[in-house]
């Protein structure tokens, strides 16, 4: 149960409005996001479920949820909201803010999704280019799911799909730099 | 010699508690002219007005100035008050000391107080130089003019006619009837569309006072209120009604077939045609487009077969003139065109139609004789699928607004389909319900539990086509879980639009339209008939989408305004127009460019009293100028002068300050 | 000659290696010099944006600034991802010069300008090119083939910064494809997401979504799926057989690349399309090619995706 009219409920109404550039009040909960969203069906609580909760100020509850992390930008939601919200946006800003505010959910699929992103962005770093193979094995370690994909990788490897060792940039030095910078970025007062 | 009261209200609280009245009764008494200054609680109750007219004959005042509300309020009020008392009523001016005084500088007493004194000082100052002004008495043509043949048409049409003034009535289809020819059965009472509609047409045909323009168009509009010239197109017909019996044998013999537009495409009609059975008047037109003669020079059967001999290829169309004295328009709406909703694939599916394609369908006179059925095969659909706000509050695809009637129309479909198809299950994707007419809730709860019809709170993401089915995908929103259903025939509830040649019309007409294309109203709550231009009114959904009972409503009160405009010979104008001191005037014509209203036209006068050479000069059609002063800021030689907003007055009031 | 600039992204030498080949030949034929960015990186892909504001911005600005350096009108990129990241990346900055600014700090090579257009492949062929060149280059007609086209998510979306052909039920590759002689078959899952970027890390989700494009193409009675996107080939190609595995269904839709089948039409030889990168064999589909259309095949198991999914 929730009640309401007890603290203030639109601190995070506004912080994400601010942060997303929408309005999420123009939202009339009509659930065309939700039945177009193609992963809907695997989150917590509907894109739809989301922008009611953000009025209601719950803010735990959305940043706990699987929803935003399950959001694969597809851009379809956006692109029939009646109300020209852009949803992928707001996913987008709840993440940020989950980051932010050192937010992780139980489910063990969005932690495997996080260490996903975590390895993909190492292996930009290091190499400036994708390295499947290193991402592959990675995730598989860090996910204790050793023998996820074994037999993909053969064929992958043979056909040249998936190569042994990293594509090299010349100057990988510069991305390494642009990280460094960007993470500074990150962490001045905004 | 000038002698001016000044009466100051203190409006109860409204002035007296932001402005210190007694203050400006004391400062006011400082101005030279003013003889008579006094304050008082309501300066617009009875004894307020009984102050004024006394203090008029006992101080033998000149003029008078009301420090109080807005002149919107009141002006009428002190007029009539000062005219009793032997003044004219022009003689009076209004200080608006409460919205722009009082009102507006609530935290300053002291300044809001100066600026009263500053107001009434300016409107001292212009009422010594204002004039006597006579009202102005305009003649008035007893006859009005409807535009559009639909319900609101009709009845206004009707309502005029019998209060035995006449009224031209003009349609653009070949027969009246408009939108409720369309439809099947109307909500709530599920009355027959048509037998209570074609009653009300032949009363239309039949009736002495009323003369029907059918396949014909409004072109222009000039004049003014009581003296309007319309020019109106009659379109060829190429049939001569005057002997044409409606026996329908040429149409029977007509080798050409094209899409239906009553049926919107689902059938097909002759190249001569009525548009349906029961049309008025039954005498059918010749497509000028498809007929083989006219474009080709070939067939000729429907000539031939004529008894009466009434087919005339040579016919054209022919301008012709009307003398009115008020307006009607009543031309309707359109539907939503929903290509812009690929996601529903409006246009590759033939399962998806529009809620007007499915009500023809459903009528017994329709192109399937009252069976709904799928277009893709012909089979009798089972589950039908039907998507309100199609368009409707949608400001990505379509508009922003409620199309109003859509709801209840939905429901009513799902009745008619039960009533035609027994086994078949309706589902209704929805935001809301909106029921909120007589009878109108109670109409929904029924269609509800008779035709266990599944309402499902969501709208509709995608449809996409498996086998012969239309998968139709959304959340339903109350039990938080994608439904996906498999539907024979998908009905989409489009929004009601605007004419798409409203704006010509309007301009035509010489009045206002909103972004949507809606004709607008002059005021949206307490004058929604009337337009922005005096003798001309509005009815039905051309204004905004409603439905068929505040239709009829909305075209009996333009009846009743029109019966109102012609009570009398002559009608009454406000004299505080512009007019033209032709010795001034140069002939520049750029009064004349600039009047909104063409309310300026050109005069030949002589160039001296004796000459017979002569020279044009402008003159303001008193019944047509609305005194907007446009032409008095054009006008370089000081010819254009406004009644009531003089130079001089107006110098008098900028000196006072 | 026209010149383009070419971002190839990261996966043209590896998962689509046989788009970047294919292209290249294509590129050839309708006299286009592809003018590749030295030393490009890595445009963050996915994973850059859904962690990270700034170097989100910064990894697709340091390619801009590059491609800048070769003074082209417009950058071509093959991938659908990249060229999202890229397009998104040029739109919010046009829009917020003193953000550009800021983002600019962190990158050594240069000053952005915003002086380079951004298109997709799939965009360029169909805008700069257009069909009547493309017909009009055709040596070997792909009469026969009936092909569902499937866009993905981005090439399309958002309308607003993308610009290009519907977001719902584009047409522009099914008419490259009618242009080749190719029948391009009415498919309503053209825009629906294969699963993208979930490809590793939530392969199930993948299974799901790309066994049911599958299976309406089949449904719609294609022999193969084209595409444009090099994760959409990779989800739809090598995760075939686990969805084939995990819903009991029999597929066997091959999946290939616009420009190979652009190259294939306009003469090269089979041999030169890479087609043994395919995990789904493409042989007994393009051998469809200039024969008489058959007699539909009987479905002959009730099972489908969905079906199973459910189960």
């Amino acid at each position: 149960m929730i009640t309401l009219g007890i603290k203030d409920q639109h601190t995070f109404l506004d912080e994400v409005n601010k942060k997303s550039g929408c309005n999420i009040l123009e939202c009339y909960q009509c659930g065309k996001c939700s039945g177009t969203c193609p992963v809907s069906m695997y989150m917590d609580i509907t894109p739809r479920q989301v922008m009611q909760f953000i009025k209601l100020g719950m803010k735990d509850e959305v940043l706990v949820a699987n929803t935003s992390w399950f959001c694969l930008t597809c851009a379809a939601c956006s692109g029939r909201c009646p109300r020209q919200i852009d949803i992928p946006r707001v996913m987008e800003t709840i993440r940020h803010i989950a980051i932010e505010e050192n937010v992780s959910s139980k489910s063990k699929k969005v932690k495997d999704i996080r260490k996903f992103h975590d390895i993909f962005l190492d292996m930009v770093r290091r190499y400036g280019r994708g390295y499947e193979l290193r991402l592959m094995a990675e995730f598989n370690i860090r996910t204790r799911n050793y023998f996820k994909d074994m037999l993909l990788a053969p064929p992958a490897l043979l056909k040249g799909k998936i190569k042994l060792f990293p594509a090299r940039m010349k100057t990988a030095k510069a991305i390494k730099r642009m990280f460094a910078m960007a993470k500074k970025l990150e962490e001045q007062p905004k | 010699m000038a002698r001016v009261g000044v009466f100051v209200c203190f409006c109860g609280a409204n002035i007296a508690d932001f402005v210190d009245v007694n203050e400006v009764v004391e400062e006011t008494k400082k101005i030279k002219d003013v003889k008579f200054a006094i304050n008082y609680k309501y300066m617009c109750s009875d004894p307020g007005q009984g102050l004024i007219k006394q203090a008029i004959i006992e101080n033998k005042l000149t003029s008078v100035v009301v420090a109080a509300c807005s002149p919107r309020m009141h002006e009428k009020t002190f007029r009539r008050a000062i005219s009793e008392a032997g003044l004219n009523p022009f003689l009076l001016e209004i200080a608006n000391i409460r919205e722009h005084s009082s009102w507006v500088h609530q935290k300053d007493k002291k300044s809001a107080t100066a600026k009263s004194c500053d107001l009434v000082r300016m409107a001292v100052a212009k009422s010594i130089a204002n004039e006597q002004l006579h009202e102005i008495s305009v003649p008035v043509t007893k006859r009005a003019l409807v535009i559009g043949g639909g319900i609101a048409g009709i009845q206004a049409a009707l309502d005029i006619a019998d209060a035995h003034i006449p009224v031209v009535l003009v349609e653009k289809s070949p027969s009246i009837g408009g939108r409720m020819a369309q439809l099947d059965e109307t909500f709530p009472t599920l009355d027959c569309s048509q037998c209570i509609l074609t009653p009300r047409m032949v009363d239309v045909a039949t009736h002495p006072y009323i003369e029907l323009i059918p396949y014909s168009e409004v072109i222009g509009l000039d004049g003014y209120v009581g003296n309007y010239k319309v020019q109106i197109k009659k379109k060829a017909s190429y049939v001569n009604f005057s002997s044409c019996t409606g026996c329908g044998a040429c149409s029977q013999k007509c080798p050409v077939k094209v899409p239906n537009e009553f049926n919107l495409g689902h059938d097909k009609r002759k190249a001569i045609y009525s548009p349906f059975p029961q049309a008025v008047p039954n005498k059918p037109v010749i497509d000028a487009e498809h007929c083989l003669m006219l474009t080709k020079g070939k067939c000729g059967i429907c000539k031939k077969t004529c008894e009466k001999g009434s087919i005339d290829y040579d016919m054209k169309d022919e301008i012709i003139e009307r003398e009115v004295g008020a307006v009607v328009v009543a031309t309707g709406y359109e539907l939503y065109d929903a290509s812009p909703y690929e996601e529903y694939g409006v246009g590759r599916f033939k399962d998806v139609i529009s809620s007007l394609e499915f009500e023809r369908m459903v009528s017994a006179s329709g192109p399937t004789n009252g069976t709904p059925i799928r277009p893709s095969d012909g089979e009798i659909p089972k589950n039908v699928v039907f998507i309100k706000c199609v368009g409707s509050r949608d400001e990505a695809k379509g508009i922003e607004y409620c199309s109003k009637i859509c709801c209840m129309y939905t429901a009513k479909h799902a009745m008619l389909l039960h009533h035609k198809v027994h086994d078949s299950h309706a589902f209704i994707f929805y935001m809301d319900i909106r029921a909120a007419g007589k009878g109108y809730e109670e109409f929904v709860k029924r269609a509800q539990v008779e035709t266990a019809a599944t309402y499902l709170r969501g709208r509709v993401s995608k449809i996409y086509q498996k086998g012969k089915k239309l998968i139709v995908r959304g959340e339903d929103a109350q039990i938080g879980q994608i439904v996906e259903v498999e539907a024979d025939l998908v009905v989409l509830a489009t929004a009601v639009m605007a004419q798409k040649d409203n704006p010509d019309l309007a301009r035509r007409l010489g009045i206002s339209y909103d972004k949507y294309g809606f004709l607008s109203e002059a005021h949206p709550k307490l004058r929604p008939v009337e337009t922005s231009k005096a003798g001309i009114f509005l009815a039905g959904c051309t204004q905004a989408p409603k439905d068929i009972p505040d239709t009829v409503s909305q075209a009996s009160a333009c009846a009743a305004k029109v019966c109102g405009l012609f009570a009398s010979d002559t009608m009454k104008k406000d004299p505080m127009i512009s007019h033209i001191v032709q010795e001034n005037c140069t002939g520049c014509q750029n009064c004349i460019r600039v009047c909104p209203y063409t309310a300026i036209v050109t005069e030949e006068i002589p160039i001296a009293p004796r000459s017979t050479e002569m020279r044009t000069v402008a003159k303001v059609n008193e019944g047509v100028c609305q005194g907007c002063g446009s032409c008095v800021a054009v006008c370089r030689s000081f010819a254009a002068t406004l009644s009531g907003f003089t130079d001089k007055q107006i110098i008098n009031e900028i000196l006072a300050i | 000659m026209k010149k383009l600039t070419y971002f190839p992204g990261c996966s043209a030498h590896g998962t689509s290696e046989e788009f970047d080949h294919t292209l290249k030949l294509v590129m050839k034929s309708l006299e286009v010099e592809l003018d590749e960015i030295p030393d490009w990186n890595c445009c963050g892909a996915t994973s850059a944006h859904v962690m990270t504001e700034n170097l989100a911005l910064a990894l697709p600005l340091r390619n801009l600034i590059l491609a800048e350096a070769l003074h082209n009108d417009s950058m071509g990129i093959a991938c659908a991802s990249c060229y999202a990241r890229h397009k998104v990346t040029k739109y919010e900055l046009d829009k917020d010069p003193v953000l550009a600014k800021k983002i600019n700090t962190t990158i050594d090579e240069g000053t952005y300008h915003g002086t380079v257009e951004v298109k997709s492949m799939l965009q360029f062929v169909y805008e700069e090119i257009g069909i009547e060149k493309i017909k009009s280059l055709v040596k070997k007609p792909l009469t026969g083939l009936k092909v569902a086209c499937y866009y993905g998510c981005l090439l399309t979306r958002p309308k607003a910064i993308t610009q290009f052909d519907s977001p719902e039920y584009p047409m522009s590759m099914d008419r490259i494809m009618e242009a080749l002689g190719a029948t391009a078959v009415p498919f309503d899952f053209k825009t629906e997401c294969c699963g993208a970027s979930f490809s590793i890390s939530s392969s199930d989700v993948v299974l799901s979504l790309s066994g049911k494009i599958l299976e309406y193409a089949k449904a719609s009675g294609a022999d193969m799926i084209v595409v444009a996107c090099p994760l959409c080939q990779s989800n739809l190609d090598m995760r075939q057989p686990g969805v084939e595995k995990l819903f009991h269904v029999k597929l066997n839709l091959p999946v290939m690349y616009f420009t190979q089948l652009l190259a294939l039409a306009f003469g090269y030889d089979q041999k030169d399309l890479m087609l043994g990168k395919h995990i789904v064999p493409v042989e007994e589909a393009l051998a469809k090619i200039g024969k008489e259309p058959e007699k539909k095949e009987e479905i002959k198991s009730k099972k489908t995706v969905e079906s199973e999914e459910a189960k």
